[in-house]
């Protein structure tokens, strides 16, 4: 069974292959500085698939990106994202609207971004985009889990440096659910990347070192505002690797690693993303507005 | 014939040019970045990487020959304010971006690729992109 979710899981990622594409960063839960361009809408298929350790069931969770570069300085990106677990049941799990804004121009040693989501989500989302908090529970079936709703607004301080081609980035998040009385949840991720070459070969290819970013991402809980810590968090170290498939697509591939009994053993992301270059200029010419 | 096709081809390369560009004043390199050399200033073997990047990522706004787009109010590349600008400025200005006025940081490419596309961009003259 598990087996079969797997495949299933990799068929649905690499069909999405075809579908869409182009995130320059590998990473999948660390955010760096760099803002979609303005105009662009990138359009994004994410997995993360988590394997159980035993007594657990097997998810797959697929969830929908779009991003777009409302000006230079502030990048807008909603998410739709669903869950299935085997023997158990196929659910949506609501949806995500995120907002970025870097208050400096200029290129520094350390770029703040300021990092606002609002999500509208349900306890059976399972795609981990951050981990905050303490770990949750994955004993309920979906039944149970679609049915409690939480609206969330999730904050980060995102800072992120680019040393000799190294982008390092560090992520501190604080999350607050509008539902319940959770007290605020806090949680981190850091990431190191960098392309495999530095200089750009005259030839078009796929397979050049050029194409290529990897990288390593590490995240986890650090409790709440009830009991800051790292007791009873999940955290999780992942090696990440991106390949720009095309100018305008990329894909992505990390096996995670859970750190601690609370994580899941393993967590397999797969991500592709299309970069579609001046959107908003022909979205202006369709309705007759000048670009 | 051929004249008038070059003609035709001229006219419209400067009909989409963007003629009409001002440079921001407000946007200038520091003196410091302004006087770095370009580490591929002798490896004229790499600029057509870096003419490959400048069709990834510039031509959208830039254009083809580097004139620029009137619609997109981008830089024309071939115009002497531009080019009589110093290597390290070039550089400095793809590295940061003007992001309020359009013009997005290229931070994410590595170093040398940038370099790669100051090198490209002192090959766009008048005639390029027009043969």
């Amino acid at each position: 069974m598990r087996l079969r979710y797997l495949t299933a899981g990799i068929i649905i990622a690499a069909l999405g292959c075809l579908l869409a594409a182009a995130q320059e960063a590998p990473y999948f839960v660390t955010y760096d500085h760099h803002m979609e361009e303005p105009g662009n809408l990138e359009i994004a298929t994410s997995t993360t698939m988590g394997v159980p350790r035993s007594g657990q069931r097997f998810y797959f969770a697929p969830y929908a990106e779009f991003e777009y570069g409302v000006t230079g300085r502030w990048t807008s990106e909603l998410y739709l994202e669903g869950q299935s677990t085997s023997g158990d049941s196929a659910v949506f799990t609501g949806w995500r609207w995120e907002n970025r804004f870097r208050p400096l121009a200029r290129e520094h040693f350390i770029n703040p971004v300021l990092y606002v989501e609002y999500e509208g989500i349900n306890e059976a989302s399972r795609i981990q985009k951050e981990v905050v908090g303490n770990a949750p529970g994955f004993g309920e079936p979906n039944s149970e889990l679609s049915q409690t709703h939480a609206h969330e607004l999730e904050t980060k301080l995102i800072l992120s440096s680019n040393v000799h081609d190294w982008n390092i980035a560090e992520n501190f998040i604080v999350e607050k659910n509008l539902s319940q009385s959770e007290g605020f949840e806090f949680g981190y991720s850091l990431g190191v990347a960098r392309p495999l070459a530095n200089l750009a070969s005259a030839v078009d290819c796929r397979f050049c070192r050029e194409n290529f970013t990897a990288g390593l991402e590490l995240y986890g809980g650090l409790g709440s505002t009830r009991g800051f810590g790292l007791h009873d968090t999940a955290h999780y170290v992942a090696p990440v690797i991106a390949w720009q498939i095309s100018d305008n697509a990329s894909l992505r591939f990390s096996p995670a690693i859970g750190l601690t009994h609370e994580s899941n053993p393993v967590l397999l992301r797969f991500g592709y993303s299309y970069e579609v270059r001046g959107f908003g200029d022909k979205v202006k010419r369709l309705f007759g507005g000048k670009p | 014939m051929k004249r008038i096709t070059v003609i035709f081809a001229l006219a419209g390369a400067m009909w989409c040019q963007n003629l009409s560009y001002e440079p921001d004043p407000n946007w200038q390199a520091p003196a410091e970045a302004a006087t770095k050399a370009n580490p591929l200033a002798k490896k004229a073997g790499v600029v057509g990487g870096g003419k490959k990047l400048f069709l990834r990522n510039c031509v959208e706004c830039h254009g083809g020959d580097g004139g620029g787009l009137r619609e997109k109010h981008s830089a024309d590349l071939q115009l002497p304010v531009v080019q009589a600008q110093s290597d390290g400025a070039l550089f400095w200005k793809i590295t940061n971006g003007n992001p309020d006025r359009g013009m997005p940081s290229f931070s994410r490419l590595p170093e040398l690729q940038r370099w790669q596309l100051v090198l490209y961009l002192r090959t766009l003259t008048a005639s390029s992109g027009r043969e």
